[in-house]
């Protein structure tokens, strides 16, 4: 794998990867890659679906509740004035 | 000038897209639970509500609607949204290929689809260095998205479309009236050869706003030989500009998945057993056709209410439509908060009636449909003074209306909106728009 | 009870498979535990994973809240890999859990704590959950039964997502009628997660698998101790009068790949939420630019097998390689399912080993490459990849290390694999190690 590859894909996912890493990833990726490849051998499929099951119409109704008090949900977030705190943004 | 639009509207939901969170406005961080929190262990429910609303307006524009769909996960990185991916809907939206008739002009229409809208950023600390103080309350709101052909050819244009929109949808799905400022869209404009895309603007006037400085920024560049970089830009809303956006911006890999946790939906059959409301709009267009009516007359008519154009039909089968129109648009549409009662209907058909057909006069026709409403004639002729007042008081006490008539004559529509609610239907629409315009004009 | 409380903290101690145990045991309550990556009102869950240290979810994952309304105590957390990435339980932040058998050795992962849990204290239920085999993975290392619902039979909600298109709550405990018996509590459709509302009912009584078959392409690369075992296993199910049929599965060998791209494209969207602002490890260094706020966060707070799946998964939904990866293992997993459903016309059940060897020691496991573990997932992955139920018996010891035997059965039919469970318990007799306290 070209490490401008990796580089970018590090990037992508918000990783910060020294050299050393850089290297070991893209050689564990490598590795990994090519055994995958006989997955090209496989028939093409027609169809494809996101779960193993068929999950159909499964709907919420548009009613409002709170189970959760938002005050704790709050308490595990730093806030200010109710706001929660980021970083910054430019 | 080609401009193409991808406009965000929210839906009129009680509860969140994939929550029960309300949507009604609260203290910043009070409507949220783990799942708009995107709290590790939470998961999304998709809303019947939305979808449905999602649908109609879908089918309404007359999109092709697949028979299943999925939700999939756009993933990038930013501190207003919870799980850092969007569940939306990317290579099945809920509908594609529609189209939407601008005053006679069919405008394509791309595609239809759902998605939730992150939070809101509060900008705090010095600009340049702003950090981010976040409002979950908005995460996971319903936004649907509509995306148009590049067949719009002035910011004027552009604006009419999403202003006609918003009024057939409002009455299609029940969209809120404020959509007109919190729409969000994302315009492509090109002059050249060469598109630009301008994101994230807020609300219609900025829209307009963007799309000239837009327009006139590559034209310059055009005419002075230069060329147009194909790039996003953003609206500066302080400074009336358009800007480059940043290179990041641009190279994020969204990598889309399936959302798993969602499961697929069977679109086809729930589209084909909905039932469409007639907008105002095509009720209007339908007056026209059918009873040969003005179309000015028929858009003020299914503009004042659905309920007033209920009772012209009836007339119509009555009497012909030009007498329906001046008495629905006259006296009966002034005393409307009391004649709207069904149950007075009868009789109104056969006062209107009996005019008609001279058994009666004008005179004591509208005596009749004044008792009728419960108005003593004395009364109603008083209050001619009263209109007046009313109509130069309200303008007295805003004068940006005068400013925003002068460039737009729609501004009118802020006079004429809050007299006939003040007046509670005293006097009749027609009295009230001629009694606004002529005040206008008079300080123009 | 008090004997009972004294093998969970001796499992904690000795051999590291709780994060955090409860203070003591409540009267007429039975007891149970849950993998870390399941949430539970009162107790951290991370899930195996630095990033999440200090987060504690202020509510119960449904199968929790299902197992305490039907008289449970939740007594404790167990330890796992980080967000389940592993199949030696190695690749945790809060202890790596040693086998019962062989304190050198390993639970199997990545609940491995369950399994050791499940092994140590008798009467004991573990919560466990399986994406690519981390149900029978444990089970056979630790010599306990182990079942793997269909996907979408137990409530996901209040677990900690790894791959949420495979993803399965399940019990590993000593004893099929146990493991029997909490199923059917945690079983059932719950409205906050709709994967879990598309489950027909759960029958009143499993059918004896009478036809089973094993698939050749299985029992390749197998360690000879664990192929003789299961020879023998072979025999004495033939003694119950089960019949055994040799079948070819030709698409098992895509099994593995297609699982690893779908895990871990999944994986990394499910990670990306761990930045450091909302939950888990909190960062206060607000005057950074939010990328690098993220990546800091990120780079320092997952571990190394962590951060290798997020790559892989990122890389394979990336423009440009995402249908050559992504929707291929999604196509080829409809051919899976397909394939199992033929063998399911003609047979009952599959049949394999668990694990293509007994629990390695530790020194083993430090110099196998990435490559070579996910290898030796090869046997749990294609009924994880499909959703199919499956279940892991303990069914040999070889120099006192337990070998495992795994049966899978058509969508939906855990109770055929319980049926048969238990009747293996009467021809097989378990062993577990003798503690003293
Ligand atoms: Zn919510």
């Amino acid at each position: 794998m070209e490490r401008e590859t990796i580089a970018r894909v590090a990037k992508v996912a918000r990783l910060n990867l020294t050299e050393e890493e850089m290297e070991r990833y893209a050689n564990d990726l490598d590795d990994i890659l090519n055994s995958f490849s006989v997955l090209d051998e496989a028939p093409a499929g027609e169809s494809y679906s996101f779960n193993p099951i068929p999950v159909i119409d499964v709907l919420r109704e548009d009613e409002p509740a709170q189970d959760i008090d938002p005050q704790a949900l709050k308490a595990q977030m730093g806030t200010y004035e109710g706001y929660v705190r980021g970083p910054r943004l430019s | 000038m080609k401009i193409g639009l991808e406009m965000h509207f929210q839906l009129p939901t009680r509860s969140k897209l994939f929550c029960s969170c309300p949507t009604a406005p609260a203290e910043p961080n009070h409507n949220v639970c783990p799942v708009c929190l995107g709290y590790p262990g939470s998961r999304p429910a998709l809303n019947r509500k939305a979808l449905e609303a999602g649908l109609s307006i879908a089918r309404f524009l007359d999109c092709k609607i697949e028979e299943r769909v999925w939700f999939s996960r756009k993933t990038y990185f930013y501190p207003d949204l919870p799980k850092n991916f969007q569940i939306t809907q990317y290579e099945s939206p809920l509908g594609t290929d529609g189209h939407f008739d601008l005053n006679g002009r069919r405008i394509g229409i791309w595609r239809v689809h759902l998605e939730e809208d992150p939070g809101r950023i509060k900008r705090v600390g010095r600009s340049g260095e702003e950090i981010a103080f976040v409002d979950y309350n908005r995460s996971g709101i319903p936004l649907v998205e509509i995306v148009t052909a590049p067949d719009l050819t002035s910011p004027e244009e552009a604006r009419a479309l999403i202003d006609q929109l918003v009024t057939e949808l409002r009455s299609l799905c029940g969209l809120e009236a404020q959509d007109e400022q919190t729409v969000r869209v994302d315009a492509n404009l090109s002059v050249g050869e060469e598109r630009v895309e301008v994101k994230n603007v807020q609300g219609l006037r900025n829209l307009e706003k963007a799309l000239r400085f837009e327009a006139n920024r590559q034209s310059k560049l055009l005419a002075a030989g230069k060329k147009v970089v194909r790039e996003t830009r953003r609206f500066d809303e302080e400074r009336k500009v358009t800007t480059s956006a940043r290179e990041k911006e641009t190279e994020e890999d969204y990598g889309y998945i399936g959302e798993p946790d969602l499961g697929e939906f069977r679109i086809g059959e729930m589209a084909r057993n909905l039932e469409l409301k007639e907008t105002p709009l095509a009720r209007a267009k339908r007056l026209v056709a059918s009873f040969g009516i003005g179309e000015a007359t028929a858009k003020q008519l299914v503009l004042t209410s659905h309920s007033l154009t209920d009772l012209f039909e009836e007339l119509c089968l009555h009497v012909p439509p030009e007498r329906a129109v001046s008495w629905t648009t006259g006296p009966i549409s002034g005393n409307w908060a009391v004649l709207q009662d069904q149950a007075k209907w009868p009789d109104i058909v056969r006062i209107v009636k009996d005019d008609s057909e001279g058994l009666i006069n004008d005179t004591e026709a509208k005596r009749r449909i004044l008792s009728l409403a419960g108005v003593q004639q004395e009364a109603a002729v008083e209050g001619g003074d009263g209109l007046g007042k009313l109509i130069s008081d309200f303008i007295d006490e805003h004068p940006e209306v005068l400013a925003d008539y002068r460039k737009n004559p729609k501004a009118a529509n802020t006079v004429i909106g809050h007299v006939m609610k003040e007046s509670k239907g005293r006097y009749s629409s027609r009295e009230v728009v001629e009694g606004v315009r002529k005040e206008l004009e008079k300080r123009v | 009870m008090s004997d009972t409380y004294g093998l969970i903290r001796y499992a904690q101690t000795k051999h590291l498979a709780f994060t955090e145990v409860a203070e003591g045991l409540e009267d007429g309550k039975f007891h149970f535990s849950a993998k870390d990556n399941l949430c539970a009102d009162g107790f951290q869950a991370r899930a195996g994973s630095a990033v999440l240290d200090g987060y504690s979810p202020p509510f119960d994952a449904t199968c929790i809240g299902r197992m305490k309304g039907s008289g449970g105590q939740l007594v404790g957390k167990t330890t796992m890999d980080e967000f389940g990435f592993g199949t030696f339980s190695t690749n945790s932040a809060h202890g790596v859990p040693l086998n019962p058998f062989d304190r050198e050795r390993s639970c199997g992962g990545s609940s491995g704590g369950a399994g050791a849990a499940a092994c140590l204290i008798p009467g004991h239920i573990a919560l466990g959950v399986s994406t690519g085999g981390s149900i029978s993975g444990p089970a056979s290392f630790c010599g306990v039964v182990g079942l793997t619902p269909t996907y979408g039979r137990v409530s996901r909600y209040g677990l900690i997502d790894y791959g949420n298109s495979l993803d399965k709550v399940g019990l590993l405990s000593r004893s099929a009628s146990l493991v029997a018996r909490h199923f059917r509590t945690m079983a059932g459709p719950d409205p906050k997660d709709p994967t879990s509302c598309a489950q027909p009912a759960l029958a009143g009584k499993g059918r004896m698998p009478s036809s089973l078959a094993v698939p050749r392409e299985a029992l390749q690369n197998l360690d000879p101790s664990v192929r003789s075992s299961f020879q023998e296993a072979l025999g004495k199910l033939k003694g119950m009068g089960m019949e055994v049929h040799e079948v070819s599965m030709g698409s098992l060998r895509f099994a593995l790949p297609a699982y690893y791209i779908l895990a871990t494209s999944e994986a990394s969207t499910n990670l990306a939420r761990y930045c450091g602002m909302r939950f888990g490890r909190r960062e206060e260094k607000f005057d950074q630019h939010f990328n690098d706020f993220f990546t800091g966060v990120r780079s320092e707070g997952f571990g190394d097998e962590a951060k290798r799946r997020i790559l892989l998964g990122t890389f394979c939904r990336m423009v440009g390689f995402r249908s050559r990866y992504y929707l291929k293992s999604l196509a080829v997993r409809q051919l899976l399912i397909e394939e199992y459903r033929k063998v399911f016309r003609d047979h009952d059940a599959v049949v394999t080993p668990t694990m293509p060897f007994v629990s390695p020691r530790f020194e083993e496991i430090g110099r196998m490459k990435p490559l070579e573990m996910y290898g030796a997932d090869v046997l749990t992955v294609p009924p994880n990849l499909t959703g199919m139920p499956h279940i892991s018996v303990p069914c040999a010891y070889v120099a006192g290390l337990p070998v495992g035997m795994q049966m899978v059965a058509d969508h939906w039919k855990e109770l055929d694999l319980l049926e048969a469970a238990s009747a293996w318990e009467n021809v097989f007799e378990y062993r577990f190690p003798e503690v003293s306290l």
